[in-house]
């Protein structure tokens, strides 16, 4: 689970049309700035071999990583700055902090004002968001290869010198509690991804939610803030990747320019990211005021994200209910008429994961049997693995999914910062597949085995309060 | 000048040093920049955004010229009709096809069978004469290759889309073919189909926005077609393969038809294919004509939508606008970009930034064949309801009753702009564009204008489509949320109806 500064809506140009596919996303915004323009008559000319990301890493002198990935293929560029920290690194009673913080970050810094930041680059033809979960923060900008300084320049400006005042945090404290009410609050099976959490984990550091309490956002303090961003926002504690249209050399004189005056602090603190093993069973009902069928969460705990199990897990989940022809979409939505929805993966976290399934239960059928199934499936996947065809069309799907992925400069932008904080490898960014795409039988029967076993599960069921209330 | 490589580029900008380089359009969007865009230290005075915003303008900021290429398909046409669009595209090893059929929208549905165009494009994978659901299921994840199809409320047609990678497009199109011109419909597939659906219409009652676009469409559209925004259960049980069949057969045809597809393929050897594929596809041109437009309210409502324990306010208001042939399309994308287009417009800058009501405040229009809403929204803690209303309306009267300063405009200008230019780097947008064009029959040369139209909007002109299409005083106004707590102040805004969230009127 992922939080955005603000949510772009999409494009005028785009809603005027009869609507052209779900199945083309696009970016808003996206976009080059242009003071001028004119049409060029350039030709597409064909690329052939597959497709993998080149790029250089470099460290600064106060201890900024950064990675520089050139790519002529169009005429823009990101950038993103991943900073070491996310929801994992609050403490109790400043829940929600992390998150809140991240959208001071868009309030203003010693060259930048309030608001500017967003007319700069858009106006500039470019997209700008901000994002945090539990292990990270980022913020990144697309914008036409001629705008380079600008988006450097933004960065850097708000590393080093942000403008934290009274006025813009009591403002951003309003603002993250409406994206609480909006995405939590006010709709449907809102809290039983907080409810999951809470009841699997028994560390702190995973156990609360990102977006936090509302309690504890009302009692976040502006020396909070202040401190928050001295200890954490630190050159030392970032990964910049820039990633497209430009020359490396001049890429790095610039980066080196803006960034490497800015003084390094001490390292953070690291969080205690122990996790004691689970012993039996956990269970939770909860009833929610807007689901109009109830809805089955089941989750295993698993090991963190990058390791071979969890590899593993991730190609079992697809094989379990990854797509149409997947077992207990076959079974359960098809078959035997169930369910509505299924889905099942692991989530991908620095400490322990939660592999989970999750159910929209028709309205008139039982919870019990449904889960029953669920089970059944599981100890069948442990004694006869999936067939052949199987495997190979998980590979082929995360094969073409990363190849569509590695269309945007964005993307790849944002994968050299994840797997460099997550995991200090970004090649990860072409290795990543091959590791999928050699998770075997054995394997699949191993981790389904070792973890999806019932005293390491959590089962989170959320019904309808008004059923809940005749059910007595 | 850099030392890129010509070639591997779709859309390529390139900068010069001189405006002269770049022809007429060059010269005209020299409008965009009459204002330097970076004045080192100076405070833009003629700005009128909220007094929140900070302007230091210190960032430093390219001024050079672009180059953009707009790419364009190739068009033809196969021996049954049908039209197709070609855009190579070799960058990825991937190929997107879309097929847009202009007669079998929901807009087209009998009154009492809303859902069949749906229900019908949906139906399409559960079964051909040669296959079944599931072994289509199988072979399309075999192969990696993703396709369906799907009808949207309001709308003339149904799209059929296929992508999948470049190495087995024969293979994955031929099944993409088999389900898009030999579906049989099977009785079994449909009533699990209408089960499902039944599920999905209780499920949509629970969300906040599905409530709130249902009664504003009501509330706009009347008894026109536009106004039906889902299913019921009555139309749902109406439905039977015999129905579907027919619909299929009427209303699939080549004549009324665009393919469209972006990738790795080359018009030359992919031709010929669709001839093979699509070729015993028949089917006459049938009537598109559309419903008589609607008729805009006179005079404000208000509709409150009471879904009780919400802890905030869906709120949207709006109007009947207009169509996408409008000559007032180009100063309408503007006026709406600056007053609610994004996290850089008043909307957002007043509701969100200044006054901290929400997480976000937008307004929209859809352009159609007929016309479509303006309207603007945010999601505010309900105990700001009155405020945030407040707020809306204010920001419409501002723009209707304050010419919009120079700065301002030629900021949001350059903004769209470099919206549309950017957009040009992805082949299923410039598709898009290309398809726009047809559909609506615009100039040829429609898209190497838009930048030159855009830079051409004055602040004149954002008044006066801000006057003509944006009517506060005979505006719906609809608002989702806790009707104990916000129907005393509905009541100032204008006459208050009440609907429960089944969408059933309470006296």
């Amino acid at each position: 689970m992922e939080l955005k500064v603000f949510y772009p809506q999409e494009n005028p140009l785009q809603r005027a049309r009869a609507r052209l596919s779900g199945l083309v996303s696009f970016l808003l915004g996206c976009a080059l700035a242009l003071p001028q323009i004119a049409w060029s008559s350039e030709t597409p000319v064909r690329q052939s071999g597959k497709p993998s990301v080149s790029f250089q890493e470099f460290t600064l002198k106060n201890g900024l990583r950064v990675i520089l990935s050139e790519d002529h293929a169009a005429p823009t560029y990101s950038i993103c700055v991943t900073y070491n920290v996310g929801s994992r690194d609050e403490r109790p009673g400043r829940t929600g902090f992390a998150h809140l913080f991240e959208h001071m970050m868009f309030q203003g810094s010693a060259n930048v004002g309030k608001g500017e930041h967003f007319i700069l680059v858009l106006n500039n033809g470019g997209s700008a968001n901000g994002t945090t979960n539990a292990d990270r923060t980022n913020y990144f900008e697309t914008l036409p290869a001629n705008q380079l300084e600008l988006g450097i320049f933004l960065e850097a400006d708000r590393m080093r010198a942000l403008d934290v005042t009274q006025a813009n945090f009591d403002n951003q404290h309003h603002t993250v509690q409406e994206e609480r009410r909006l995405n939590y609050d006010n709709r449907p099976y809102g809290r039983t991804a907080e409810t999951v959490l809470d009841t699997a984990y028994d560390n702190f550091a995973y156990k609360h939610s990102t977006i936090g309490s509302m309690e504890d956002l009302n009692a976040a303090r502006i020396d909070d803030a202040r401190a928050f961003f001295r200890t954490y926002y630190a050159p030392n504690n970032a990964t910049l990747s820039l990633v497209g249209d430009f020359q490396t050399e001049t890429a790095l004189a610039l980066i080196k320019r803006y960034f490497e005056s800015i003084p390094s602090q001490p390292s953070p603190p690291v969080p205690d990211m122990t996790e004691p093993e689970q012993t039996g069973e956990r269970r939770k009902s909860l009833e929610d005021a807007f689901a109009q069928a109830p809805r089955i969460d089941i989750a295993y705990k698993i090991k963190q994200g990058n390791t071979p199990d969890w590899y593993a897990l991730r190609m079992l989940g697809h094989i379990m209910a990854g797509d149409l022809s997947s077992h207990l979409y076959q079974k359960l939505v098809k078959e035997l008429e169930l369910v509505v929805s299924v889905s099942a993966a692991p989530d991908e976290r620095r400490g322990t994961s939660l592999f989970r399934i999750s159910l929209v239960v028709r309205p008139d059928k039982s919870l019990q049997e449904v889960e029953r199934f669920v089970h059944e499936e599981i100890e069948r996947l442990k004694k006869e693995p999936p067939a052949d065809w199987e495997l190979d069309k998980v590979r082929m799907k995360f094969r073409r999914q990363q190849a569509q992925e590695l269309y945007s400069s964005l993307s790849r932008a944002n994968a050299l910062g994840h797997y460099a904080v997550y995991y200090n490898d970004p090649d990860l960014i072409n290795t990543a597949l091959d590791k999928i795409a050699q998770v075997t039988k054995a394997d699949l029967q191993r981790v389904a085995d070792t973890y999806l076993r019932e005293s390491n599960r959590t089962v989170v069921t959320t019904v309808p309060k008004s059923k809940a209330a005749t059910k007595g | 000048m850099s030392k890129r490589p010509l070639g591997n580029i779709l859309s390529c900008f390139r900068f010069h040093p001189s405006s002269l380089l770049s022809g007429v359009l060059a010269l005209t969007m020299a409008a965009l920049i009459a204002r330097p865009l970076f004045v080192s230290g100076q405070e833009d005075s003629s700005s009128v955004r909220p007094s929140n915003v900070e302007r230091k303008n210190k960032a430093p900021l390219s001024t050079e010229t672009l180059r953009v290429h707009l790419p364009k398909p190739v068009e033809a046409k196969l021996a049954n009709g049908l039209t197709v669009l070609i855009l190579e595209d070799h960058r990825l090893p991937s190929v997107l096809a879309e097929l847009h059929l202009r007669r079998a929208g929901a807009l087209f549905e009998p009154d009492n069978l809303s859902g069949l165009a749906s229900a019908t494009a949906q139906m399409l994978r559960e079964g051909t004469h040669k296959r079944s659901s599931r072994q289509i299921a199988e072979e399309l994840d075999r192969l990696g290759a993703s396709v369906g199809a799907g009808a949207s409320f309001g709308s003339i047609e149904t799209v059929f889309t296929a992508s999948g990678l470049s190495e087995n497009f024969d293979a994955w199109f031929a099944v993409a073919s088999d389900i898009l011109l030999r579906p049989s419909f099977p009785a079994a597939e449909l009533n699990q189909l209408k089960e499902r659906a039944k599920v999905q219409l209780r499920q949509q009652r629970a969300s906040a926005g599905f409530l709130a676009g249902e009664r504003f469409n009501r509330a706009l559209f009347g008894g026109h077609p536009a106004g039906v925004v889902t299913a019921t259960l009555e139309s749902i049980n109406a439905l039977t393969p015999d129905l579907l069949t027919k619909w299929h057969r009427e209303r699939y045809s080549p004549q009324n038809s665009v393919l469209a597809v972006a990738g790795d393929v080359s018009p030359s050897e992919l031709l010929p294919k669709l001839e093979k594929w699509l070729g015993e596809w028949r089917g006459a041109r049938g009537s598109q004509r559309i419903p008589p437009n609607p008729v805009p309210a006179s005079a404000r409502k208000v509709y409150l939508v009471d879904r009780p324990d919400s802890v905030q306010t869906s709120l949207t208001v709006g109007n009947i606008a207009i169509d996408r042939r409008s000559e007032d399309f180009v100063p309408m994308v503007v006026m709406n970009h600056l007053l609610g287009g994004g996290p850089a417009a008043r909307l957002f800058l007043n509701l969100r930034e200044e006054k901290g009501y929400t997480y976000g405040a937008y307004s929209s229009f859809t352009a159609l064949q007929y016309p479509g809403p303006w309207r603007a929204g945010a999601d505010v803690r309900t105990e700001v309801t009155d405020g945030a209303l407040t707020e809306l309306f204010n920001e419409i009267r501002r723009i209707q009753e304050s010419k919009v300063g120079e700065a301002e405009l030629a900021e949001t200008k350059r903004s769209v702009v470099a919206g549309f230019a950017l957009a040009l780097e992805q082949p299923a947008r410039v598709l898009g564009f290309a398809l726009t064009r047809k559909f609506y029959n615009l100039a040829d040369d429609y898209w190497d204008n838009y930048p030159a139209k855009i830079a051409a909007v004055t602040a004149d002109d954002v008044q006066r489509v801000a006057g003509k299409y944006l009517n506060p005083e005979a505006m719906q106004i609809v608002a989702v949320g806790d009707g104990r707590k916000i129907r005393p102040i509905l009541e100032k805004f204008g006459a208050v109806e009440v609907y429960d969230s089944e969408g059933k009127r309470i006296p």
